[in-house]
């Protein structure tokens, strides 16, 4: 049936991480798993993790994959990886082995990319696993718990769910009320120029708060001890899954860039030679119309080696996030060559607005950081509790209007996890909007 | 220096979970699905046959942007030419796009092809309201023989030998005898053959089951007068009639007739696409189908449900005429639902007094046995079903 045991995988895996070593990739251990291709998508509906609580979106999630697959219209990705410390990789079966040497090599790229880069310096991959298990098994106790029920806990976690990452993103440590309270309450002691004179030190919160979850949780007054336990583990979660939202682009053009040098350099027999180029062209094609994080990762870290050469890219790896990496390295000629154009929604139609001229290419690269990473979630913020434990929540607006019908629904799930009514301010086509 | 090993397989991981998002479909399909049934043909579909409802998918809201023309987003076009101004690609239809243009997809609404049996929809449909139980007639025996496997016998015919039960008793016997020594399994030339007591047949059983059977009649105003947008919203009340008395009966026919100035039964098809011109009659369907009844459906064995779709036009002369019949028919009938069909607000407002019209004539009859609803639109449909069968619309 397959072309390979585990032996040829184990040969050829001695191999990739040699060359990589030479290189100067740095990496977690890595765990290789063989499973078919059920065990696949039921892996990725969990984002690879080995155990995760449940909730019917991943039975969802699995749903859309399986019928995607089953209408050929989306191949499984070759490769799923997950940041952890040693770092547990899945292979399928039914691959061929030059795609196994392929995906192995590319898992080698993600694992140096998790261990490296600055974003990920928090996520704990060491603990992660077991993390992930505990949490199942408390969200799994609140569901088996006869006075709780598997409804009330879906009402917390669907709820949790809608803002889970709006998180304060960057270093931005959480400082705590009272401590904040602690630094104003000085600031309005040691005031010389009256800056704070009209400052109400009573106000929740003290500063715009950017953590929508953790507000609940240290604010809301009617909370069950195990739905802070659910929010919390929500929270926690997204708060690890963050960093690889926030370095999509890069995480996958590193991992593209390394399977690439490293299977140039493996003396790989001819017979496979040419498969393993067809699987790459695959992987890292252009999405006409759209943008393929592959694609555009890949291309940009072959061209930052091109003119700034290969320890460039290492650096790049590990400071970088997306927004970061495009605004520093994407460049007019770049816009130009990958074809880059923006578009806007005009009545039934997409229309072309700008192309990748002169005039234009600036515009597109500020339209593309602003639909990448972190930038493509609304920043929002808690400004108030006004009277009536009312919570008043404000979009930071860019330019960009909030989609109502999504927001409304948001919102009305925020208040659940208030216990009180909540109200969303924005602005819609120039004027004032409120939920 | 890597590990390897088998993935440890956790049977079936996401079974819960999937589970959990099929009840919420469910859930879905139940609350969404009446807008969607319009389409389908009535008859010509058995039970069994599987149809696609899309669905649309149980979404996960979170805060995004909207598509306004401030919310620029970046494709690439490798190899193409492309321009300012120049169009690529469709918005909506159901947020998939066409051709290979993918724009963006930023809600993401999703649709789910959810195939399920018209038994399913039914039941998905039917199950949970809360309508009165409809009251059976005298239930007329249908002969259908139900034939059910039964035991073993000793005798039977040959085309019900159960060559596995009989091997079955061969070896038995053979495994005794080689106990008692008068068979040796180990000498070729002792022949251990089949025995008549080894035999063993088949038995069946006959049983009957009463079946209960209705019909339905059909009757519609094709006048010309009716048009094309009120044959359809007719069309969609008619599919779920059907259903939910195939629901509810084992044995449904139906019959359909058609009337202008005179009445014609005819098929299904004819039934919707005929068109006409010309006044209306409505007594003359009503004629009509008191004939069929006399002929072919006996009140004493049939439950008989008529249901007269019409825009309320009635040619003045025959409204006595029309009133009795009506009454007779209702008579006879389990139920007689008169729906009103008019898609114009304007010319409903000036009708709504109108004594002529023919859901005011027909106040008189109103009660048990004869309803009387009004659709306007498309979303009226599923209200006036439920109000048809009294039941309680915010189910």
């Amino acid at each position: 049936m397959s072309d390979w045991d585990l032996d040829d995988l184990e040969e050829w895996d001695n191999k990739i991480c040699e060359l990589a070593k030479k290189y100067g990739l740095d990496w977690f251990p890595i765990i290789y798993e063989t499973c078919d291709y059920y065990e696949m998508i039921g892996n990725m509906a969990y984002h690879g993790m080995p155990t995760h609580y449940s909730h019917w979106s991943y039975g969802k999630s699995f749903e859309r994959t399986h019928q995607m697959y089953n209408l050929g219209a989306e191949g499984l990705p070759y490769e799923l990886i997950i940041n952890s410390d040693p770092s547990i990789a899945y292979l399928m079966r039914e691959n061929p082995i030059y795609l196994q040497i392929l995906i192995m090599a590319h898992c080698t790229g993600h694992s140096d990319f998790f261990k490296n880069n600055r974003l990920f310096q928090d996520t704990r991959p060491e603990t992660v696993v077991s993390r992930f298990r505990n949490a199942k098994k408390r969200i799994q106790g609140y569901v088996e718990d006869p006075s709780i029920g598997i409804e009330a806990v879906e009402l917390i976690l669907d709820a949790a769910h809608t803002v889970q990452f709006h998180q304060n993103f960057g270093n931005r440590k959480k400082i705590s009320h009272a401590k904040l309270k602690q630094k104003y309450t000085d600031k309005i002691k040691n005031d010389k120029n009256n800056e704070y004179i009209e400052f109400d030190i009573e106000k929740i919160p003290l500063e715009p708060e950017f953590d929508l979850l953790d507000f609940v949780l240290e604010h809301a007054s009617d909370l069950h001890d195990w739905q802070r336990d659910v929010i919390q583990i929500v929270k926690d979660q997204a708060e690890y899954f963050l960093p690889q939202m926030q370095t999509k682009i890069m995480n996958e053009g590193w991992a593209c860039f390394w399977h690439y040098k490293l299977i140039h350099e493996l003396d790989l027999p001819q017979k496979y030679h040419i498969p393993f180029i067809k699987s790459h062209n695959q992987v890292v094609r252009p999405h006409l119309g759209g943008i393929n994080p592959y694609h555009l990762g890949f291309y940009l870290f072959n061209k930052i080696e091109e003119r700034h050469g290969l320890e460039e890219c290492f650096i790049a790896r590990s400071i970088s996030h997306d927004v970061s990496f495009i605004r520093e390295f994407l460049t007019e000629e770049d816009c130009a060559e990958l074809n880059l154009f923006s578009y806007i929604a005009q009545k039934d139609q997409y229309v072309i607005d700008e192309i990748s001229d002169d005039d234009g290419w600036k515009k597109i690269k500020l339209a593309l950081t602003k639909n990448i990473g972190i930038n493509s979630i609304p920043r929002m913020y808690v400004d108030s509790i006004e009277g009536d434990n009312t919570l008043v929540i404000k979009h930071e607006h860019d330019g960009r209007d909030l989609e109502l019908s999504y927001a409304d629904e948001v919102v009305t799930r925020m208040s659940t996890l208030w216990g009180g009514t909540t109200k969303l301010i924005t602005i819609v086509e120039d004027e004032p909007w409120e939920i | 220096m890597s590990t390897f090993r088998d993935h440890k397989t956790i049977a079936d991981r996401s079974v819960s979970d999937r589970r959990r998002h099929k009840t919420k479909i469910e859930k879905a399909i139940k609350e969404g699905i009446h807008n969607i049934v319009a389409e389908e043909s009535i008859i010509g579909k058995d039970g069994k046959k599987k149809i696609k409802i899309p669905v649309r998918g149980i979404k996960e809201y979170r805060f995004i942007y909207g598509e306004n023309d401030n919310n620029q987003q970046v494709g690439s076009a490798a190899g193409k030419e492309v321009q300012r101004g120049q169009k690529v690609g469709d918005r909506k239809s159901d947020g998939k796009q066409n051709g290979s243009q993918e724009a963006g997809d930023q809600k993401g609404e999703e649709f789910y092809d959810v195939e399920i049996t018209l038994e399913e929809l039914g039941h998905y449909l039917f199950n949970d309201l809360s309508l009165p139980d409809l009251e059976r007639k005298k239930i007329k025996k249908i002969l259908s023989e139900r034939v059910k496997r039964h035991g073993y016998r000793n005798h039977g015919i040959r085309p019900r030998m159960d060559k596995k039960e009989t091997v079955k008793r061969k070896l038995r016997r053979q495994a005794a005898a080689t106990r008692t020594g008068t068979y040796d399994p180990d000498d070729p030339d002792d022949n251990f053959s089949f025995h008549n007591e080894d035999l063993r047949y088949k038995h069946i059983k006959k049983s009957f089951k009463e079946a209960s059977t209705a019909v339905i009649f059909f009757i519609m105003d094709v006048s010309g007068s009716m048009s094309t947008e009120k044959k359809y919203l007719a069309r969609s009340f008619f599919f779920l009639l059907y259903h939910f008395i195939k629901h509810r009966y084992e044995h449904v026919e139906l019959v359909f007739i058609a009337h202008d100035m005179i009445a014609h039964e005819v098929n299904e098809d004819q039934f919707f696409k005929r068109g006409s011109s010309g006044g209306t009659i409505v007594s003359s369907g009503y004629e009509m189908a008191m004939d069929v009844i006399n002929k072919r459906y006996h009140p004493n064995n049939w439950n008989i449900y008529s249901f007269h779709c019409s825009d309320g036009d009635n040619f003045p002369q025959d409204a006595s005429k029309a009133n009795e019949l009506a009454e007779r028919l209702r008579d006879v009938c389990q139920l007689f639902g008169y729906c009103e069909i008019e898609c114009d607000p304007d010319r409903r407002q000036w009708l709504a007094g109108d004594d002529s019209r023919l859901s005011n004539a027909f106040s008189f009859l109103e009660g048990e046995k004869f309803k009387t609803v009004k659709i306007y639109d498309k979303d009226d449909i599923w209200s006036s079903f439920v109000e048809l069968f009294g039941g309680n619309v915010n189910v």
